[in-house]
């Protein structure tokens, strides 16, 4: 009896000393040669030094890095480095991230995918945790509204990635059995799309655009920074009831619904579904929502893009806007931040082709100018029927009006989320719906 | 207490052994961080740097509208879903142990299932069985109930309902299990000299199941009260915490002001506390309401 | 004879009632299934046949991340917290229990108190202990932190309130000791709640979440729910491979409960000897 109870509690015991064990050397526990990027301070003395870098799509943007990785191998032979490219949802990088950073700055990678739309809330929250790049990089040769989105007081902090240029996506055959032909979808007003819409609804029964019930920010922020403006102003001030452009959104949005020509999804699923199915004729987003469309095989040949609509009594507005984008930084307190910088300069400043083989691969669209004049960009797309979608993309965003998105966009998004949701339901209208948006976030940010 | 006399203290020290390793682990991985947030509840974290700011976190929440509102949803969510659940439990563990019951095994997992659904799959589910043109709805306009499908995650009502309702399916069979495992201490000669006694089964499940599930019954009632009060999953996964905030509770918004907003954890970790503050009141009235009973 | 038509309608009441709710739980077991065999545009569409695409979601999900470690990983790491966290707990519970004290009845509230924080709250803290111990990036870290878990101790001491303390005296005269009388006494006919506690901590640990993305850092490490979930948020997300990943994570549990299922009919045969 007492030989067994001394086995018992002696199996414990091992249980749980090699499990403290296991703790202080979690590098010697597993082989793989990635095993002890988390210690990058530790391992300075093995030969090759290893990146880890953050991102969050599989088959987007941690491809494309993983690609750069491969060409930056082949360029440059003698680097010794290797790059360990973790995938992660877009909610879990923001969350390690942050942790990491206010539990005094361990544990973080070397280089970390953001949209462009967080830059503001880290690099003010967390000053002096990313390093300066602004003498690292040609930022000329960029997008100009992509590195303003990452600079704060003159200073650039990150390498721009993709961009979120809009398009409008829509059903040719079904706006063809309503009378209209391609040339009837360039260059609109909101006015004139929602007539088209009225009309296309009335005689196919199908609804015109999608959006998502429970938050139709995409919609908001394309249309918003279509003039320009945004939540916030040059300044960093709230700038929501003096808005022109944010209340043309909600009266434009509030129009849509009440002609009948919105068909409010209940979740990204639902829009999904939704246009896979046909039910919709038409959606408002950003070039890597074509992977979603063309999920729908039998639909192939249907589809046209053109640039998006513009407010008529709103004379910045323009047939161009910008939703969401993300770019590249490298944390200041990395111990390999030379060598991850050089990798960051040696792919994404110079190399057109591999932003051909991204843009051909991932349908990742750069924000590097030199390669947008590229044969890539003359691809012919068939599901688009033969439509040159990328050269669309190349000719939108120069006319992409920089803004200021301030440090607190998602608060915004949230007020704004809210205030449209009581504007839907008839409990306020426009106007009222403006001062909500702007009482709810002016609370949440202590002013 | 008669017990405590016939342990002397030999064995009392016996039972500081069989509780150490637990309570030392408890010290360093609990105590210790609890203490380190809730001094973080009195400072605020801005431009990179701590600093105290005293009271400030606390009194913010009061008028903060969308930490009320957080606040009174969990309320909600507790005292509709938590009562429901647990009584579908007791009944369904009841027919589960009865002895005439085949296929025992089928039945048993298949209740259980539920609960080992990955969140990811089961928000799925419940968001495309509520959507536009989900399963209720056209089961409805089927039915001839409804004309035209209704959008009941844009109603605040029954965006409210559809997450009480996916909580009940998900966790019911969870419980279940907790008082089966009890049912299944009760020695079967109580029930047969219920029976001998003419009792019929309802009798049976009033007068002698639940007074000998008790204890279970309080263990589940706190638990289930907790898991509501820290309610995030099913509110971030389905309904995002929408339409305007009707659905977010209080979990959900500590996770925003973390997490999504700028982060702000003086704040977050000072709204934690308040929750605890909440649940010590909740189980000092739930122990004395089981205690009452007695 | 009509009491006993009433009985076999008692019974087939019984039987259909169990079966409506059976209904109800495997409904989206069903969906879940058929739609690892399904294209992504089909399961978004609610099919609940199933389809040809088994292969290739298995594909798509193999060229998304190492399946087989990060199932590996998961299993290695529920597994060894599942036995020591119960036992710990279940000693803990035992002590608390049947050794009453003034100081251990202080310390006990001490863990019902704390089951009240929520997670988040000690999140910052728990991170800056598992650097400095330079624990990141470990399953040990990932293990460590919740293996005394409040809920299991007041589980298991409410569930050591039914053994007789008659018994352990009768034991202690019969001159075995303390840990014999736990481990061999006590254990054994307690093998239901044991079973019970066993499927919460396979459970809690198999579907933890917020903790392992905070102390993972590199795909070498990762667990299944991490994988979910960056395989839930895509830009596109790909429902059919999804799905055969869910269906992946769920075997485990199903078959941990069978299991244990054996203990708790042996849990029924033992009261009724």
């Amino acid at each position: 009896m007492k030989k067994k109870l001394a086995v018992i509690l002696m199996s414990s015991i091992l249980a749980v000393s090699s499990l403290v064990g296991c703790g202080n050397t979690p590098a010697s526990e597993s082989g793989t040669e990635n095993a002890n990027t988390s210690a990058a301070e530790a391992n300075t003395s093995s030969d090759a030094k290893t990146i880890t870098v953050w991102a969050w799509v599989d088959n987007f943007n941690v491809a494309v890095m993983k690609e750069a990785a491969e060409v930056y191998k082949k360029t440059n032979p003698d680097a010794n480095i290797n790059v360990d490219v973790v995938s992660l949802s877009k909610e879990d990088v923001y969350v390690k991230l942050q942790t990491a950073l206010a539990g005094g700055g361990s544990g973080l990678p070397d280089i970390v995918l953001l949209e462009d739309y967080v830059s503001g809330k880290y690099l003010n929250t967390f000053p002096g945790s990313f390093a300066d790049l602004t003498d690292s990089f040609d930022y000329s040769q960029f997008l100009d509204f992509k590195v303003d989105a990452v600079t704060v007081d003159g200073k650039t902090y990150a390498v721009p990635f993709d961009t979120g240029a809009t398009a409008l996506y829509y059903r040719e055959d079904i706006l063809e059995q309503a009378g209209y032909k391609e040339e009837d979808m360039q260059d609109l007003t909101w006015d004139e799309f929602i007539e088209i819409g009225k009309d296309v609804t009335e005689k196919t029964g199908t609804p015109m655009i999608v959006e998502i019930a429970n938050n139709k920010t995409t919609l908001v922020r394309a249309m918003m920074q279509s003039c320009g403006l945004w939540y916030y102003d040059q300044n960093g001030d709230i700038n929501i009831t003096n808005n022109e452009a944010l209340k043309a959104a909600f009266e434009t949005i509030l129009k849509m619904k009440e002609a009948g020509i919105l068909y409010e999804a209940e979740s990204t699923e639902g829009r999904a579904a939704a246009l896979n199915n046909g039910q919709v004729a038409s959606v408002v987003n950003a070039p890597w929502f074509i992977s979603s469309i063309k999920q729908a095989e039998d639909q192939s040949g249907l589809w046209r893009a053109v640039r998006i609509p513009r407010f008529s009594n709103i004379s910045s507005s323009v047939n161009a806007s910008n939703v969401g984008g993300s770019s590249w930084y490298v944390l200041e307190s990395s111990a390999n931040k030379d060598e991850a910088i050089k990798f960051l300069q040696g792919v994404w400043q110079g190399n057109t082709d591999f932003y051909d083989t991204i843009l051909l691969n991932q349908g990742a669209m750069g924000s590097y100018i030199p390669a947008y004049s590229t044969a890539a960009y003359d691809a012919e797309d068939e599901f688009f029927g033969g439509e040159k979608i990328n050269a669309l993309f190349a000719e939108i965003l120069p006319d992409v009006v920089p803004v200021n998105f301030g440090g607190y966009v998602a608060e915004a998004n949230d007020a704004i989320t809210t205030a449209l949701a009581d504007l839907f339901a008839g409990k306020t209208d426009v106007d009222g719906a403006l001062a909500e948006a702007d009482a709810q976030l002016r609370n949440q940010l202590g002013r | 207490m008669k017990r405590k006399k016939k342990a002397g203290p030999n064995y009392n020290i016996y039972g500081w052994i069989f509780i150490s390793l637990a309570f030392l682990l408890y010290i360093i991985f609990t105590i210790y961080p609890a203490i380190d947030s809730l001094l973080l509840a009195f400072q605020s974290f801005e431009g990179g740097k701590y600093t105290f700011v005293g009271l400030k976190n606390f009194k913010r929440m009061f008028g903060d509208a969308i930490f009320l509102k957080s606040l009174g949803n969990t309320f909600l969510y507790m005292v509709i879903q938590v009562p429901i659940m647990l009584l579908f439990a007791l009944i369904i563990a009841t027919l589960l142990n009865s002895k005439f019951l085949k296929f025992k095994g089928f039945f048993r997992t298949s209740v259980f299932l539920p609960c080992v659904t990955s969140l990811v799959a089961y928000s799925i589910i419940f968001k495309m069985l509520f959507s536009l043109d989900g399963l209720l709805n056209q089961v409805l306009i089927k039915l001839g109930i409804l004309d035209a499908p209704y959008q009941y995650l844009q109603d605040s009502t029954w965006a409210r309902a559809v997450i009480i309702i996916a909580m009940i399916w998900r966790w019911t069979g969870y419980n279940v299990i907790f008082y089966l495992s009890a049912m299944q201490n009760i020695p079967k000669e109580t029930f047969e000299a219920a029976k001998v006694d003419g009792a019929n089964a309802v009798q049976t499940f009033f007068k002698i199941t639940i007074p000998q599930l008790k204890p279970i019954v309080l263990l589940t009632t706190i638990m289930s009260t907790n898991g509501t009060l820290q309610l995030f999953d099913e509110t971030m996964n389905i309904t995002q915490g929408g339409p305007a905030n009707a659905t977010i509770t209080v979990s959900h918004y500590i996770y925003n002001q973390s997490f999504v907003y700028a982060p702000n954890f003086g704040y977050a970790s000072a709204i934690s506390y308040m929750v605890v503050f909440i649940m010590i009141i909740l189980a000092i009235i739930q122990f004395t309401v089981a205690g009452k009973e007695d | 004879m009509h009491n006993k038509e009433y009985r076999i309608f008692k019974k087939v009441l019984l039987h259909i009632a169990l079966l409506i709710v059976v209904l109800i739980s495997i409904f989206p077991f069903i969906w879940m299934l058929t739609g690892a065999t399904n294209k992504s545009v089909d399961v978004t569409n609610g099919a609940l046949h199933f389809g040809k695409s088994l292969g290739e979601n298995w594909a798509n999900l193999q060229s998304s991340a190492n399946v087989f470690l990060v199932f590996l990983n998961s299993m290695k790491i529920t597994l060894i917290y599942t036995f020591v966290s119960i036992l710990i707990c279940s000693m803990a519970g035992y002590g608390f229990e049947k050794y009453r004290s003034k100081g251990k009845n202080i310390v006990y509230s001490l863990f019902l108190f704390s089951m009240m924080i929520p997670f988040s709250a000690q999140m910052i803290p728990l991170f800056k202990m598992a650097s400095k111990a330079n624990m990141l990036n470990s399953h040990t870290a990932v293990i460590l932190p919740t293996l005394a878990m409040p809920f299991l101790v007041f589980f298991f001491r409410q569930s050591f309130q039914s053994y007789p303390t008659e018994l352990i005296e009768a034991a202690r005269i019969d001159g075995a000791n303390e840990f014999t009388i736990f481990f061999r006494l006590v254990m054994a006919p307690m093998k239901s709640t044991f079973a019970a506690g066993a499927i919460y901590a396979f459970m809690k640990q198999w579907n933890n979440y917020l903790w392992p993305l905070i102390v993972i850092q590199t795909n070498e490490k990762k667990t299944f729910t991490l994988l979910l979930s960056s395989l839930a948020s895509a830009y596109y997300v790909d429902y059919g491979q999804l799905m055969l990943a869910i269906v992946l994570a769920t075997i485990p549990i199903i078959i941990v409960f069978l299991t244990m299922q054996k203990q708790f009919v042996e849990g029924i045969v033992g009261s009724s000897k």
